[in-house]
């Protein structure tokens, strides 16, 4: 409560600069470096390079979008890399089954497949939730027994074998198709960031998933409902890493056991972190996390283009990472002890 | 009253018991069942093959164990396994390529390893305890920037041109006939759990974790110990990345792999609590050995190591359900 | 009985019968009635751990009692989560804020009865709804900012509001005046007024003399968790009031302390906190005397003494200890000076509750050469030492390896007290000392204070429990606004006169 208690009256202009603080940061950081590679590399404004990375950014943004809002709500999620994994083996397998009993009916099997990679990607975000409202239990411990657990059961489906036997119409009519020049993952990428934004903002669940992460007290005091909005919180991160599944399946052209990963999860909550959302839970927004999706996606293909090994690419990631937490947890600090 | 007290009393301590006995008795069980689908479960030969896999998770459980009391986990333990694995062989290769002595070479191998270990541990430490980032940031910053030196170092490839004899003492060698391995687990896990049973230090852990603000109000360094035991865990991690660069006989860029929350699910299933303040060398050994025998039945009874992967997962949230009952008997 | 006798002919809006509720170790309650009448204020009166807030936590629907009867609006209510209290119209505002920090106040206002559709927010609604409310309160507040940019007072406001939004029949006010200036305190009492026009029942829970005076149509005094009586505030004096609150044992209760003021111990010098809570703040506190610091909630007084100790951070000033400046105080240093804090919230910052008592004891002493060499502890030395230092205290049960977390509220108190013990000490610094703990442990716990300063150590005591200072201290200082008001030594150590420091206190602010 020490921060409550301080801090006096608010004057405008203090505001504006921890706004411009807050905000301005990350943008500031994505502009530099974009700047700067556009001058060192044209090969980097490229319109191959720009796809490539809006590509992948995307998919990396509809994971983050699910994560950030299980940590707002106080929660974590180390499953949503297996899951992206188990949703790409589930719908190409379905599909695969379904092209067998109804062969040549493209409609109904990409409708199964499709509903059985979500289908996945909810149960197990249901199955979190469940856990972690009804049972108590850290949503870090419960995550990572159904990250292993889940994995487990996509290697299983496949024995570690890429599935194919999807739809022609499904990969080259969706998953590799282009609208206006972009490829339709970032059209649905920005569907997944604009709801999502509504929903923080402008809903209900939004609203109480701040409530709860930010004073768990003070929401069951005030009549919220706690067990069915942290499972839902985990049920929209399972669903959205679904989605990306079913987008990098419908990519490549085969459902792969290997997707995501414990990469996807690492990176996922590296965005929500440097885009600003609290581990103490309570703040974050998806704006500005889909922005830092999009500034760790152009720094791993800066470093790709300057030739710096891959390998010791992580090593930026992580200490940007602890850089941005540090930073935000000093400026807390002085937050509180301002008069 | 105080007579219905007692009985619930008495009714309590015999159900904490059981939950405290679950683990061993789940534990034989466990044995029993695999050896009756097959009997070589039981075989001399795979008891001490199970106690000598058991060592290794045992020492990155207990690793871990020291930083959960404190309320904090590593979630950097596994790469920095594999970047004192890859940054030992380095320093021994290339030592012996420039012609040292095998002191030296075995010296250069160590101050290596231990001083990445150290390193990073100190990285996490000060971190944590001096910037207030909280430990799951920290150890994952710490996760990726040692995965990008071990595979920077290696190029990502094993590194050949450890000498023999590195191998034949930490991994073939043995003492009064125990394996190497299996000692050297013994001893540090004896002097481990007197230090935490025994030391200002080891009380402290507790203290923090049960109540850091108390820990502070009663004048502990709380920030100086926090550090110290982000510094003891690594040291313990590059350890067992020691032991186990030993067994392989290359330094391995992928050698810790899964093993940050292996070790994890070693220490909660074992008992160590993740609210902080509860558990030690005993829950350590107890999880990792749970773990171990697990995998090596399923192994040896040829169950798929898919389905391997589904069951450790289940163990993981069953172990935290227990730690929860025995938290609410409290 | 006392309703039964006042009773009108329509029901109270709210009446509970035989109402108890027992913690672990402390019965908080015990067969309280307590009626509340549609427009009317009631006043709960009566000293800290006096059963006032376990009673409204009752009304509220925080916690549920063990025994007894409650009505509200004519029907029998058998369960009543908060959410439920709300929606039938028991507003509560207590002193912990139940907001939300990270979100704006407008958000705060409508938490848990948003207006929406179909789970779609009607934001303009609120804005407009929010902005109505605040504006017919006379509140100086921002429904745009964030509640943790917002002053004590400012919260203090927004949980008003917070609780009068939608309709209201009972409104249950806990020391709301605390954090608030003359103005806004003026502010509220005509809003009081034009509630109870309206009808709404509210209960009060305040020590303010004046207040009572003010608003009061009946006042329960408890003690001890038991109702003394109900009376009509227009049928009673100060003094009566009084003499129910402290029940007239106070001879009994509080020891005869021989304060015997020597040098001086500890020395402040225009200390004022990073934080603001404490500006430019001059005392002492000689050895041989207990030093009383007497104020509202929020005045400071704890901030003082946990500064002195290290716990806040100082931006300007001079302790000295012994005459020698200490500088940059931190908890290690100011135990290796002999300095002792007893913090308030012993669950918080007090207890490892999970470890036996004799961990709890030894925990500040663990630096010495009694407890442990070169790092490692003498398990049977600390055994002996503490298990001698319990049984001085008379821990009940006098077994130091039970966990401090099975102990009641007194018996955690004297595993605080032991830790005292451990070590040479001279200040002793007592944030709250008999908060949460029943009379018996209350009385040890002077006790122990009584044999302190009669060996000369320096006793600082900062209590909200007027009382327990009046008659504990020697020498006694009245903190407002993070200030020192006044000192009164010897005769003028009055309830009356610490009542009327607040008062002037207040003339002042209104002036400027």
């Amino acid at each position: 409560m020490s921060t409550a208690v301080a801090a006096s009256s608010s004057r405008p202009g203090l505001d504006l600069r921890s706004l411009a603080v807050r905000i301005g940061f990350l943008p500031a950081l994505l502009i530099a470096v974009v700047a700067g590679m556009s001058a060192i590399d044209p090969q980097f404004y490229g319109t191959i390079n720009i796809l490539n990375i809006l590509r992948n950014a995307s998919f990396l943004a509809i994971v983050a979008c699910g994560q950030a809002l299980v940590i707002v709500a106080g929660g974590f999620d180390l499953s949503v890399g297996a899951v992206v994994a188990l949703a790409s083996v589930v719908m190409a397998k379905t599909m695969a089954a379904t092209a067998h009993a109804l062969p040549g009916q493209t409609t109904p099997i990409i409708v199964c497949g499709v509903a059985a990679g979500l289908g996945s990607g909810l149960a197990v975000g249901l199955v979190n939730g469940l856990c972690v409202a009804k049972l108590k239990v850290s949503g870090f411990v419960v995550t990572l027994g159904t990250m292993s657990a889940t994995a487990g059961v996509g290697l299983m489906i496949t024995s570690g074998i890429p599935v194919y036997g999807m739809p022609d119409v499904f990969v080259k009519g969706f998953g590799r198709a282009q609208l206006f020049g972009l490829p339709t993952a970032v059209y649905i990428a920005l569907a997944v960031i604009l709801v999502m934004v509504f929903v923080q903002r402008r809903t209900l669940f939004g609203r109480y998933v701040y409530a709860i992460g930010g004073n768990v007290e003070a929401a069951i005091v005030s009549g919220v409902s706690i067990q069915r909005h942290v499972v839902g919180t985990y049920a929209v991160s399972g669903l959205l890493a679904a989605l990306t599944g079913i987008l990098l399946t419908a990519q490549v052209g085969s459902g792969q056991a290997s997707f995501g990963g414990d990469r996807m999860m690492l990176q996922s909550i590296a965005a929500a972190v440097i885009g600003g959302v609290s581990l103490r839970g309570g703040i974050g927004r998806i704006e500005i996390v889909s922005v830092s999706a999009l500034f760790l996606t152009i720094l791993g293909n800066a470093l790709n283009l300057l030739h710096i090994d891959s390998r010791l690419q992580p090593v930026f990631l992580g200490i940007i990472m602890v850089a941005a937490v540090a930073l935000d947890e000093l400026s807390r600090r002085r937050r509180t002890q301002r008069v | 009253m105080s007579d219905a007290g007692l009985v619930v009393v008495r009714r309590d301590r015999v159900g904490g018991l059981l939950l405290q006995a679950l683990l061993p008795i789940a534990l034989v069980v466990m044995v029993l069942g695999f050896a009756v689908v097959d009997a070589s479960v039981l075989s001399p030969a795979n008891l001490l093959n199970i106690a000598q896999q058991t060592s290794y998770l045992a020492l990155f459980a207990m690793a871990q164990t020291v930083v959960i009391l404190t309320r904090g986990f590593d979630l950097a333990l596994g790469p920095t396994v594999s970047m004192v694995s890859v940054g030992t062989a380095l320093a021994m290769a290339t030592t012996t390529a420039t012609g040292h002595g095998t002191a030296t070479v075995l010296l250069a191998g160590f101050g290596a390893g231990f001083g990445l270990g150290i390193a990073c541990g100190a990285f996490n430490g000060v971190v944590i305890a001096l910037l207030g980032v909280s430990p799951f940031v920290a150890t994952l910053g710490s996760y990726n920037v040692a995965i990008g030196i071990a595979t920077t170092l290696s190029a990502g490839r094993p590194v050949q041109g450890v000498p023999k004899l590195f191998s034949q003492l930490f991994y073939g060698g043995s003492v009064l006939g125990v394996p190497a391995a299996i000692a050297i687990t013994v001893v540090i896990g004896a002097a481990l759990h007197l230090m935490l049973g025994r030391t200002v230090f080891g009380r402290s852990l507790y203290i923090i974790g049960t109540n850091p603000r108390a820990a502070t109000v009663a004048g502990l360094p709380v920030r100086r110990i926090l550090v110290a035991t982000y510094v003891l865990s690594s040291t313990l991690s590059a350890l067992g990345a020691i032991m186990m660069t030993a067994r392989t006989g290359s330094g391995e860029p992928n050698l810790g792999g899964a093993l940050s929350l292996q070790a994890i699910a070693a220490a909660v299933v074992g008992g160590t609590s993740l609210a902080g303040g509860r558990g030690g060398v005993g829950t350590a050994v107890l999880g990792a050995l749970f773990i171990t025998i697990l995998s090596n039945g399923m192994n040896l009874t040829r169950i798929d190591g898919y389905v391997q992967m589904v069951v450790l997962g289940a163990i993981v949230i069953l172990g935290v359900l227990l730690d929860q009952a025995r938290l609410e008997r409290h | 009985m006392e309703g039964s006798t006042d009773s009108t002919p329509v029901e109270p809006l709210l009446a509970l019968r035989g109402i108890s509720k027992r913690f672990t170790g402390v019965q908080a309650l015990a067969k309280v009635d307590l009626d509340v009448r549609a427009g009317e204020l009631h006043v709960l009166f009566g000293e800290n751990g006096a059963g006032k807030s376990t009673l409204i936590n009752v009304v509220a629907g925080t916690y549920w009692p063990d025994e007894g009867t409650f009505r509200f609006g004519g029907e029998d209510i058998h369960h009543l989560p908060p959410q439920r209290a709300r929606a039938i119209g028991i507003s509560p505002v207590f002193q912990e804020f139940s907001l939300v920090p990270s979100l704006t106040v407008e958000e705060n206002l409508f938490l848990g009865r948003e207006a929406a559709s179909g789970g779609i927010l009607r934001v303009g609604e609120m804005r407009k709804r929010a902005r109505a409310l605040i504006d017919e309160l006379g509140f100086d507040l921002d429904p745009g900012s964030r509640v943790d940019d917002l002053s004590r007072a400012h919260q203090q406001m927004a949980e008003i509001a917070k609780a009068l939004l939608g309709r209201v029949r009972l409104l249950i006010l806990d020391e709301p005046t605390a954090s608030l200036t003359e103005r806004e305190t003026g502010r509220l009492f005509e809003l009081i007024e034009r509630l109870k026009r309206q009808n709404v029942g509210l209960i009060y829970v305040s020590h303010r003399m004046r207040e009572i005076r003010a608003l009061a149509d009946r006042v329960s005094v408890l003690r001890d968790g038991r109702l003394i009586k109900t009376l009509d505030a227009a049928a009673c004096t100060d003094g009566d009031l009084v003499e129910l609150m402290t029940g007239r044992k106070i001879d009994l209760l509080y020891p005869v302390i021989t304060h015997k003021p020597d040098r001086i111990a500890v020395d402040v010098e225009n200390l004022t906190l990073v934080d603001g809570s404490v500006r430019e703040v001059n005392f002492y506190a000689q050895s041989g005397e207990i030093t009383g610091i007497a104020g509202l909630v929020g005045c400071g007084k704890s901030e003082l003494i946990r500064a002195i100790y290290g716990l806040e951070p100082i931006a300007a000033g001079l302790i000295r200890i012994d005459g020698v400046p200490y500088e940059h105080p931190a908890p290690r240093q100011s135990l290796k000076h002999g300095i002792a804090y007893f913090p308030a919230n012993r669950v918080a910052e007090g207890l490892a509750l999970s470890r036996p008592v004799r961990e709890n004891a030894s925990m500040t002493a663990l630096d010495l050469d009694s407890f442990a060499q070169f790092g490692v502890l003498r398990p049977g030395a600390e055994r002996a030492a503490i298990a001698l230092i319990m049984d001085q205290l008379k821990l009940k049960p006098p077994n130091i390896e039970r966990i401090a977390g099975a102990l009641s509220g007194g018996n955690r108190q004297k595993v605080m007290l032991g830790r005292a013990l451990t070590r040479e000490l001279t200040v002793f610094l007592f944030d709250e000392p008999s908060v949460g703990i029943d009379v018996g442990a209350k009385l040890e716990v002077y006790q122990f204070m009584k044999r302190l300063v009669e060996a000369d150590a320096a006793v600082i005591v900062v209590s909200s429990e007027l009382p327990e200072v009046l008659a504990l201290s020697n020498r006694l200082y009245v903190m407002h606004h993070g200030r020192i008001a006044t000192e009164l030594k010897g005769e003028a150590r009055t309830e009356q006169n610490v009542l009327a420091s607040f008062f002037k206190e207040h003339l002042t602010a209104e002036v400027a």
